[in-house]
């Protein structure tokens, strides 16, 4: 590397960067800043037009090479510096938002959209922690026992989605529900959003509990086409219930079922090839009618 | 008129909420006043897009809320009577939320308009706080502040002088009254006080119906005349004041002192009885 010549590469709104003029922010050259800023450099950063990674660099330079400052401030304007002016007050002036919201943009949600996440009950921590909690015994037990501590945990882990679903929106699990009502944003969309939200929230859990409980065997995914479609259905049936009370309702039916299987017929019925298929049905039929009647939500 | 009501109608199941209801809004405040029960709530929801009427018409900003809610939506704002809040989130955090819900999604400008309607409301400086950790007044600041967000047209605030001490009650005046240079703005109280304070215009609900439209000045006046004091208890609207004197409204009663009548005595003489009793 020819440390003169290295510096920045400037990445342009077209993609391309030039590659001979490339360099690493965080390579060698820019932590021994053995380069100073040229004038097109200059222009291009008092212009905002540097990849963040390449401005973040240029800014660590500047702060040790008085020289730099020297060539940086002429080519400033003013209305950039107006705009700095409005992030720092932004940066300044906005709280720091909860531990949920920083992960959710860690994993690249966007600012707005992880806010709406956020505003519901069962995607914060408690009801997070909770769910996995009982998740945890459930394959604790299910370790244990044979019989019913294995179904107790397929029984389980559907309802945890189904009713985190239906603690996310609603009258019944919203504070300021009537706000939010006449609000021009899509309830459908929010819905929607908060829904796929508490499946990922719920699902990982569920795997990771049951792979490392119970090692590698079909009850570790037996679960899953039962939470999507219970989950789906009572989707499709908040548009005439409370979503509390469908979920609810939901939950209860899916409980009699599997405990009156256990009872009646092989204890692991509910869970066949057949069943799952039927599973499979039930999702793709309710979420092509929750499509239809999405403007039945608003 | 940004706001006009015609014979409009609403029953849950076999009661009545709104009978027959007609009135109009124009810039500034108007108040809705009633005794509880007499349907302000349901008529402010009725405003707000959050029912709809059984009969009758409502055209709120040129618009008809059943054909446009959306659009009367974006230029809405609205403090429900009861409404909640998400109390684990800071103030900014909640203002911010309703920001998002009302399609605010530039971040920078949403967060700049949050600052302002909270700086507006008086809560910059508790703008990091969680809801949970403010007082019943401060709360109901921020439900006025998430109201204003976006520079509305329309502002309905349900009742959102209940529950504060005078010194609250005070700013809320000062508060609203500026809201309402600007805008129309609908408030919903069962306090005469209220109506004297800071509206222009005035509307008293009766069982669903009503029965005054008007400036606080015509409500007083109906009292004109017909408020005697007394040493005795007469007519059925009487009642004994600090001084041991009977207040009397309707018709004079005999050795009886003609007095200037308030607004409340206008609107006591309109329900014809003590707000307790004019609830159904
Ligand atoms: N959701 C509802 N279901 C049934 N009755 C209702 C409902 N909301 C209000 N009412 C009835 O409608 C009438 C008017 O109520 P409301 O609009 O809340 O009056 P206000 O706000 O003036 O106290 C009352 O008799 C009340 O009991
Ligand atoms: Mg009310
Ligand atoms: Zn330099």
């Amino acid at each position: 590397m020819n440390q003169h010549t290295d510096r920045p590469g400037d990445t342009n709104g077209d993609g391309h960067t030039d590659t001979s003029r490339d360099m690493h922010p965080d390579g060698q050259a820019g932590r021994r800043t053995g380069w100073h800023m040229d004038d097109d450099l200059a222009v291009a950063y008092a212009e905002g037009r540097l990849s963040p990674t390449t401005a973040a660099s240029v800014e660590a330079h500047l702060l040790a090479c008085a020289s730099c400052r020297g060539l940086l401030a002429p080519q400033v304007s003013q209305t950039r510096l107006d705009r700095i002016w409005v992030e720092v007050v932004d940066v300044v002036d906005t709280p720091a938002p909860g531990p949920f919201e920083r992960l959710l943009r860690l994993v690249g949600v966007r600012h707005h959209i992880a806010r709406l996440l956020a505003a519901a009950r069962s995607l914060r921590l408690p009801w997070l922690a909770g769910a996995s909690l009982a998740l945890f015994f459930a394959a604790l037990a299910a370790g244990e026992t044979t019989r019913w501590g294995v179904i107790g945990f397929l029984a389980l882990a559907p309802i945890v989605p189904v009713l985190g679903v239906g603690l996310a929106f609603g009258r019944g699990a919203d504070p300021a529900y009537e706000i939010g009502l006449v609000a021009p944003y899509s309830a459908f969309r929010v819905m929607l959003l908060r829904a796929a939200a508490v499946l990922i929230t719920s699902v990982v859990p569920a795997l990771v509990i049951g792979v490392a409980f119970l090692g590698q065997t079909w009850t570790v995914v037996g679960w899953l086409l039962p939470a999507l479609a219970l989950t789906s259905l009572s989707l499709l049936l908040s548009r005439w219930f409370e979503p509390v009370q469908a979920a609810a309702g939901v939950s209860a039916l899916w409980l009699t079922g599997v405990v009156w299987t256990n009872l009646h017929a092989p204890s692991l019925a509910m869970f066949g090839g057949a069943e799952q298929l039927a599973y499979l049905i039930i999702t793709v039929v309710s979420g092509v009618l929750l499509f239809l009647g999405r403007r039945e939500f608003s | 008129m940004n706001v006009v009501v015609d014979d409009l109608t609403k029953t849950y199941g076999r009661s009545r909420a709104l009978d027959g209801l007609s009135f109009s809004a124009g810039q500034g405040v108007t108040g809705l006043l009633g005794p509880n029960g007499a349907g302000k709530t349901t008529l402010i929801r009725l405003l707000a897009t959050a029912l709809a009427s059984d009969g009758g018409t409502i055209r709120l900003l040129g618009m008809d809320p059943a054909k446009e809610p959306a659009a009367i939506r974006r230029r809405l704002g609205y403090l429900p009577q009861e409404t909640g809040y998400h109390r684990a989130f800071t103030v900014f955090e909640f203002v911010d939320y309703v920001a998002i819900l009302k399609e605010m999604v530039d971040r920078r400008a949403r967060h700049d308009e949050v600052r302002r309607v909270l700086a507006e409301v008086g809560l910059s400086d508790v703008s990091h706080k969680k809801i949970r950790a403010l007082s019943g007044g401060m709360r109901r600041r921020v439900g006025i502040a998430q109201a204003l967000l976006g520079e509305p047209a329309l502002v309905l605030l349900d009742e959102p002088t209940v529950g504060l001490d005078p010194e609250q009650r005070l700013r809320f005046r000062e508060l609203i009254s500026r809201i309402g240079e600007d805008r129309t703005v609908i408030l919903s109280t069962h306090q005469t006080e209220d109506v004297a304070a800071l509206c222009a215009r005035v509307v008293v609900l009766k069982g669903g119906r009503q029965a005054f439209e008007g400036t606080p000045a015509e409500l007083r006046a109906l009292a004109e005349g017909r408020t005697w004091l007394s040493d005795q208890k007469a007519g059925m609207l009487s009642w004994r004041t600090g001084d041991g004197l009977f207040r009397n409204l309707g018709d004079a009663p005999g050795g009886s002192r003609l007095v200037e009548p308030t607004i409340e005595d206008g609107y006591l003489l309109l329900l014809g009885g003590l707000p307790e009793e004019a609830t159904r």
